[in-house]
């Protein structure tokens, strides 16, 4: 479910193409693969960028995310290996397991940007995501004003508001009113902003940091995630429960510098931190290399760590009555390192095609590659 | 909160060192895809949110900081 949200930051990042304004139509085929396919993803996506004159653009994108795999968590193994496998059970009949899903999601975002006399920006944008058992509404701003005549200094200010409704199974689910096994809708709304701030050092360099925020409030736990209580009394598998609001800040650094005509480089930095206990630390770097006027290389690496969660425990014999407790493997101590491959090739003036592969590694966890391949056409 | 305060000071004593007054006919390197991530592939960009976000418990800050290199 997880995976097929529309992020703040998925506007937010339309917005920056948009910086970059040209008229074109792109299609990118996106594919992810874990190890012994344990999840798949599939998704064609549709972009459309317009100009109106110098002072408006508009960007749509839209497409289908096809999903199916498996999560692991505890089931109870007499009635079989579901997320809805819950209830009192004995020990020996606890189990650890992948559980089957899949679904579609479909999605699509429009924003417009509107550029004033003295080319600050105003972007506002809409996103929206449908699935089975989720859906999601999100509208988001953000003003670019530069602070100096040259427009080598400007700070932007963005907010975004996302009303999202996640249905969840209710057998074995506190949260729920009633045990009855029907299903049940829950709100998630949040609330997000960030204020950023880049400087153009020289021709060749520029500097770019920004400071973020977010406020999430309602159902934050994932229905087909389960604990286990009491296992060395009276086992009892039920839904995790994560708390209900979670606040979240943390600051990035951006450092880009072309070295020569052919050769940049692309650092980040990334600090964040919650009150559920968990910071992480993300460190990226990547090389980009123009062989000539048609082909472009890219290469990349980046590595991820992250604390574990005050209310998580992967250890079946752990809870009793804590209020909130995840077995969820995303809450845990972990880091990540993943290495990227990318090429683009333009073919005439009117049309490129891109491709990428990036091999993504979770220590002990799982890996998983992703790819793709995308054409582009401007008019 | 004492690490977000440390970064930013430390940015832009950074940024202040050795800035130059770049003229808008200068910043054709500025403007060039490869001076993006992803080579300037927005949908990319985006699939690999989706990725992170899926696998790992923390999201933010990719939104607005990417503003502002005056190529218009």
């Amino acid at each position: 479910m997880q995976l097929k949200k529309l992020s703040i930051l998925t506007a937010l990042a339309l917005s920056i193409s948009a910086i970059h304004a040209e008229d074109y139509v792109s299609v990118q085929f996106l594919g992810y693969d874990e190890d012994s396919g344990r999840s798949t993803v599939f998704s064609p996506i549709f972009g459309i960028n317009k100009d109106i004159g110098a002072d408006y653009s508009f960007n749509l994108s839209f497409g289908v995310d096809s999903i199916s795999g498996a999560s692991p968590t505890f089931y109870d193994s007499v009635s079989g290996a579901s997320a809805g496998s819950r209830g009192v059970t004995t020990s020996n009949s606890v189990a650890y397991g992948d559980i089957d899903y899949d679904d579609v999601r479909k999605f699509v975002s429009l924003s417009g940007t509107k550029r004033f006399a003295s080319r600050d920006e105003l972007l506002v944008g809409i996103s929206s995501s449908d699935e089975s058992d989720y859906r999601s509404l999100e509208i988001s701003s953000e003003y670019l004003h530069y602070l100096d005549s040259s427009k080598n200094r400007s700070i932007t200010i963005g907010g975004a508001y996302q009303k999202n409704s996640v249905l969840i199974p209710c057998h074995g689910n506190p949260q729920c009113d009633s045990e009855s096994g029907a299903s049940k809708s829950f709100d998630i709304d949040v609330i997000s902003g960030e204020i950023g701030f880049t400087q153009i050092i020289d021709k060749t360099s520029l500097f770019k940091t920004s400071v973020f925020y977010s406020l999430e409030d309602g159902y934050l736990g994932n229905p087909y995630m389960n604990i286990v209580r009491n296992f060395s009394t009276s086992p009892l598998i039920e839904a995790e429960r994560k708390p209900d609001t979670r606040v979240s800040y943390g600051a990035t650094l951006q450092y880009t510098k072309a070295f020569s005509d052919r050769l940049s480089a692309i650092g980040d930095y990334r600090y964040y931190s919650d009150d559920w206990e968990i910071s992480s630390h993300t460190l990226a770097l990547e090389l980009n290399y123009d062989l000539d006027d048609k082909w472009s290389f890219g290469s990349g690496i980046r590595y991820y760590t992250q604390s574990e969660a005050e209310f998580y425990s992967e250890n079946m014999d752990y809870f009793t009555s804590e209020k909130y407790a995840s077995s969820d493997r995303r809450m845990s101590d972990l880091s990540s390192i993943n290495y990227k491959l990318s090429t683009d090739y333009k073919l005439s003036k009117k049309i490129s095609i891109n491709s990428a592969v990036v091999y993504y590694d979770q220590p002990d966890w799982f890996n998983s590659i992703y790819y793709t391949i995308g054409a582009k056409y401007f008019y | 909160m004492k690490y977000i305060i440390f970064i930013l000071f430390s940015s832009l004593i950074m940024g202040g060192c050795s800035i130059k007054n770049v003229k808008s006919w200068e910043k054709g390197t500025l403007a060039k895809d490869s001076m993006q991530s992803n080579l300037g592939n927005s949908l990319l960009s985006k699939f690999e949110k989706h990725v992170y976000f899926s696998k790992e418990a923390t999201k933010g800050g990719g939104g607005v900081a990417g503003g502002g290199c005056g190529c218009n």
